[in-house]
């Protein structure tokens, strides 16, 4: 059973409370007119306020909470105009409501500390779990790209080694439209290492007649399969003596022809260098005609010696740019103990690491070097280009035919 | 002077005493200071010809362990419920608390403030939005920040209460 404090006791703590509370109490009758106020208002800033006028217009806390629908109503640190924080507590009693202010800012003060604490941490966490959200879904999403640029790359893979196939299927067709090599009257050898790209060399020779040796190397512009198919269909067109009223005895007769057909507007705006020679074996003679070809190269003397070296010139444009073009030939006696070289660029024009270039000079020294018995000056002199060069793959068709007298 | 009691409410941290800062006394702090309890402060607005007196109860934002005191909301006749939109979860708080009043405290006119706007990183879809818009509720933008769209803000709920 619970018994009533002393009287002392309550007076006591009644005093420790009003203390420690600065309590205040304001009263406000039916009507909601402020009638009284007592205890420490000055405490709270309110030591102004009037009696007999509204309490709302004075205490806007008040303001809608008359008459009380509940008591006792309890406003827990409520910021009063003097900027202490106050429980404010109200209570009806019999026809008038008692409204007590206690201070609470110490407690207010503490409780606003842990809560700041709290709030911070909470929004910290918030923002790293927001934060670590965004980095799963980019990482989902680049996981998702990731995928996709393997399956891209192994349909891409799939892609290049079907056309890499294909190139080498062409590549050994072209191989398949050179004519072996021979070895009577004359030696006629020759190599032929595409690039990797399929370039546009190609060439081919054949008896005119018993006394007529027809020879040509030409090399169309670019890389790839477009300059390969022409490259072989001009070939062909040599090879099958395909020119209408053509004499293929008469090289310049062969490029004016060669260049009306294969006009650069009617081929894709591809064009080519040619090198076209025949060769009367009674005479030893041979006529040649360039369309923008490199001049073969003559080396004269026997294989074991260093031997002279000459360029078989002649002067001509490129063929297919210009219909009006017109090609003359030039003839030469081909001396006993000798070897022609009949090639295209991509076999003299060697880049080295260092971005110098293989010079005339320098390849006509290559060519020209002593050759030892059963020695392959050919096959010396891809090796020597490919050491120059730095990688195995050449940049260019290496293409050489070489006669040997 | 027609004298009105507005209450501000939300989930902690959304901006409630920034927005009565902004719209009673035009300032700002980018420094978050947490409410404990409740602050009020009184502003007068004009609707149309009609000088309103606002009494705004900015409340204790509500938290997982403390529930905003709807009882607070006695005598109310309107309320905003500010949501952040660069976190999603504010805008469930929102819409329980508003659940909870109308359920303790009855239909009284209302203003949903997507609050935050200045900042671009949203955490809140359009489509939300739009959803709470077809549910019946007015949502208006607001940045405290800048100040966009705070004072037309109290000024519509004070235009809805007076009516």
């Amino acid at each position: 059973m619970q018994q009533e404090l002393p009287a002392k006791v309550s007076e006591s703590l009644l005093r420790l409370v009003d203390e420690q509370r600065f309590l205040a109490h304001f009263v406000v009758d039916e009507n909601q007119i402020l009638v009284s106020m007592g205890g420490q208002p000055e405490h709270y800033g309110l030591a102004d306020l009037s009696t007999g006028v509204p309490v709302a217009d004075q205490l806007p806390f008040v303001e809608g909470l008359l008459p009380l629908f509940e008591t006792p109503f309890l406003i827990r640190s409520l910021e009063m105009p003097s900027g202490r924080i106050a429980d404010v507590h109200m209570f009806a009693d019999d026809e008038v409501v008692w409204i007590v202010l206690m201070d609470m800012t110490a407690e207010h003060d503490e409780a606003q500390l842990v809560q700041q604490k709290a709030y911070d941490m909470t929004l910290l966490s918030e923002r790293e779990a927001r934060l670590i959200a965004q980095l799963e879904t980019a990482n989902t999403e680049l996981t998702l790209a990731h995928r996709e640029l393997a399956e891209s790359r192994d349909a891409l893979l799939v892609t290049h080694n079907r056309l890499r196939q294909e190139l080498l299927e062409a590549e050994k067709y072209v191989r398949s439209c050179l004519p072996p090599p021979i070895a009577e009257p004359f030696v006629l050898d020759w190599l032929f290492v595409p690039t990797t790209e399929l370039g546009g060399d190609s060439f081919g020779y054949h008896w005119l007649d018993d006394e007529h040796f027809a020879l040509y190397l030409l090399d169309v512009c670019g890389h790839g399969v477009g300059a390969a198919l022409l490259s072989v269909a001009a070939n062909q067109t040599l090879r099958s003596e395909a020119l209408p009223q053509t004499d293929f005895h008469n090289p310049e007769a062969v490029l004016n022809a060669m260049n009306r057909v294969y006009q650069m507007e009617l081929h894709n705006d591809m064009y080519f260098t040619i090198w076209y020679g025949v060769y009367h074996a009674p005479t030893r003679q041979m006529k040649y005609a360039s369309a923008g070809h490199p001049p073969p190269i003559l080396v004269c003397g026997p294989r074991e010696a260093r031997g002279e070296v000459q360029l078989l010139n002649a002067k001509g444009p490129i063929l297919g740019m210009l219909p009006v073009t017109r090609y003359v030939a030039q003839t030469f006696v081909i001396p006993r103990e000798s070897r022609l070289f009949v090639f295209s660029d991509g076999t003299c024009e060697i880049g080295r690491p260092d971005g110098s270039m293989l010079d005339q000079q320098g390849f006509e020294e290559i060519l020209s070097r002593p050759v030892a018995a059963g020695a392959s000056e050919l096959e010396r002199l891809l090796a020597c280009v490919r050491e120059m060069h730095g990688e195995e793959t050449l940049e260019d068709d290496f293409s050489i035919m070489k006669l040997e007298f | 002077m027609l004298q009105k009691k507005i209450c501000l409410l939300g989930a902690f941290g959304v901006g409630k005493t920034s927005l009565t800062q902004r719209f009673v006394s035009s300032i700002f702090s980018d420094k978050y200071l947490t409410t404990v309890g409740v602050k009020i402060d009184k502003k007068a607005v004009d609707v149309g010809a009609t000088p309103v007196s606002l009494v705004i109860w900015d409340i204790a934002g509500e938290d997982e362990v403390s529930a905003v005191r709807t009882s607070y909301l006695r005598g109310a006749a309107g309320y905003l419920l500010i949501v952040d939109v660069t976190r999603a979860q504010t805008l469930e708080v929102a819409r329980s608390i508003q659940q909870r009043v109308a359920t303790e405290i009855g239909d009284i006119p209302f203003l949903c403030l997507l609050n935050k706007i200045d900042v671009e990183n949203w955490d809140i879809a359009e489509a939300r939005f739009e959803e709470l818009q077809q549910a019946g509720w007015t949502v208006e933008r607001t940045s405290a920040k800048t100040g966009a769209g705070v004072e037309e803000a109290f000024t519509e709920l004070a235009r809805r209460i007076v009516g």
